[in-house]
């Protein structure tokens, strides 16, 4: 009998905690958000079942729980505090990425820097609300809206917050049909939103080729701190261009990048642990994630508004929202706006151009912001 | 310590005005170079060849490269008519295909309009969108026989 009531006191269902249960509730949402109303089912699925598995109450010593030295999932977590599982993922997403819309048209690489404003915004802002500098500067790069690298930077400077900061950054990047529209509606005029853009020119393989190679060499030189990130990325997407590794692109944007993004979201749901998550300090993450993204949206647009100032040849300032590198989610969300005003208006490969201008961006701005927080 | 004090203390100002100055004297450098890039090698070209194909200046007249098929000179009002000049395409890239395969392919052959085209196709789900770019064709005589 004694053997029977300590086997049940050792159970979820004696251990559970209120936190855990809001936290259970929460990873419902997103498994339910994921599979029923398809929002990013590739990044909810994993950290809404993430958050189900590492809510579960378990008695602590066992080696059970994430954040317990000897613990599978801890292993598994590994990926993420070092910062692994986003370097895999830009290699991956690399060997997706198709520059072809942004060689012809290179101008649109400006729209993508513009909308890093919200990066630099919101470490002002989380400096004021109190945050320490590196958690301030982990904050911040939600608003590149790029998940990998969000929780890569996190996991350097402040790895105690990247449970909130990566759902955050997740949340906002499923929330762009959400978030982006009202934003663009309200920064542009009719007329703005129906600006055709004109067919891109033919890109020769060669630019192709040599483009990734110029890349990495430029980007990395001025912030060596992205290497892991964008030596990843340019060696992917050069897998994929050089012609003669076809097979190697093939497997890195197939079975590398979903092994890696399923143990990255996986882990990370596992990481929201009800006791370490709900706190005053996610709330503000969370706040602060919101204006960023809003911000870095709102910077793109005005950005291109004041391009077409000087452009002879003006520029959909719908464009500047693509400008976050959530790939392809706000290049879409540009297009439907777009398309909603005038369906003839087609801006889909533009805006992918400055969603992969986006993603080189907020990369930068990660080994900038790292390469600040080491010298304090 | 809290807002402005909270920022100066920690040199937020210089940090954010530095950041973004770097960042985006970065992606200008970056833009200037790709912009001039197909010119410089178009320089190049004239001097020494790249890639391997460059070598044979025939490869250019492949049967390879010429159009897939002959078009009218104007594409059918019927989506379903328009598709079926696309179906060599798609023998051609495979029932699985990236947008912007489907879409340089068609470019090549000459097809007018194509974005304006594969836009008409999904809405009348002649492609079927999986994500990340990836469609597959749904041939419309199937459809019609379902």
């Amino acid at each position: 009998m004694e053997l029977l009531f300590q086997f049940l006191s050792n159970t979820g269902y004696y251990l559970a905690d209120y936190r855990q249960i809001i936290m259970i509730v929460v990873g419902t949402v997103f498994v339910y958000l994921g599979t029923a109303k398809e929002y990013e089912p590739l990044l909810l699925v994993p950290i809404g079942f993430g958050i189900l598995v590492g809510n579960v109450p378990f008695f602590k010593g066992f080696g059970l729980g994430i954040y317990e030295s000897n613990s599978v999932l801890h292993y598994l977590y590994f990926g993420v505090t070092t910062g692994l599982y986003p370097s895999i993922v830009f290699l991956g997403l690399g060997a997706m990425t198709d520059f072809s819309s942004l060689l012809a048209r290179p101008i649109l690489m400006l729209l993508g820097a513009a909308a890093q404003m919200g990066i630099f915004f919101t470490l002002l802002g989380a400096l004021a609300l109190g945050f320490l500098p590196k958690e301030a500067a982990s904050i911040a790069i939600i608003g590149g809206a790029d998940g990998p690298t969000s929780i890569f930077l996190t996991a350097k400077l402040a790895p105690h917050l990247i449970g909130p900061i990566a759902i955050a950054a997740y949340s906002y990047m499923a929330l762009i049909p959400v978030i982006q529209p009202p934003i663009m509606r309200l920064l542009t005029t009719r007329k703005e939103r129906i600006i055709h853009m004109p067919e891109l020119r033919e890109v020769s393989k060669k630019e192709k080729v040599v483009f990734p190679a110029v890349g990495v060499l430029l980007c990395c030189f001025l912030a060596p701190a992205s290497i892991p990130l964008l030596g990843t990325f340019f060696f992917g997407n050069f897998l994929k261009e050089c012609g003669v590794a076809d097979r190697l692109a093939q497997t890195a944007r197939t079975a590398i990048i979903d092994t890696a993004t399923i143990f990255l979201g996986f882990t990370v749901g596992a990481s929201t642990q009800g006791d370490v998550f709900l706190t005053a300090k996610s709330i503000g993450i969370f706040f602060l994630g919101a204006v960023a993204f809003s911000i870095a949206t709102a910077s793109g647009v005005i950005f291109a508004k004041i391009m077409n100032l000087f452009l002879k040849d003006k520029i959909n300032p719908l464009l500047g929202a693509a400008g976050v590198s959530a790939v392809p989610g706000s290049a879409r969300e540009v297009h439907l706006v777009g398309q909603s005003e005038d369906p003839t208006n087609y801006l889909l490969m533009h805006a992918m151009a400055c969603n992969s201008s986006g993603v080189i961006g907020s990369a930068i701005c990660a080994g900038i912001l790292w390469s600040f927080m080491i010298v304090l | 310590m809290y807002g402005l004090e909270a920022i100066s203390a920690h040199n937020g100002w210089a940090m954010a005005l530095a950041g973004a100055l770097i960042v985006f004297s970065g992606l200008v450098v970056l833009w200037a170079v790709i912009s001039q890039l197909h010119k410089i090698l178009k320089i190049w070209d004239k001097k020494q060849p790249l890639l391997p194909e460059d070598l044979d200046p025939d490869i250019e007249d492949e049967p390879e490269d010429a159009p897939l098929i002959s078009l009218p000179k104007e594409l059918p009002s019927d989506i379903n008519e328009v598709a079926k000049l696309y179906k060599p395409l798609i023998d051609e890239i495979g029932d699985t295909f990236y947008l912007s395969s489907l879409y340089a392919i068609a470019k090549k052959n000459e097809f007018p309009h194509p974005h304006i085209t594969l836009s008409a196709f999904r809405e009348c789900e002649i492609m079927i969108p999986h994500g990340d770019g990836v469609f597959s064709w749904n041939q419309p005589e199937e459809n019609e026989k379902g």
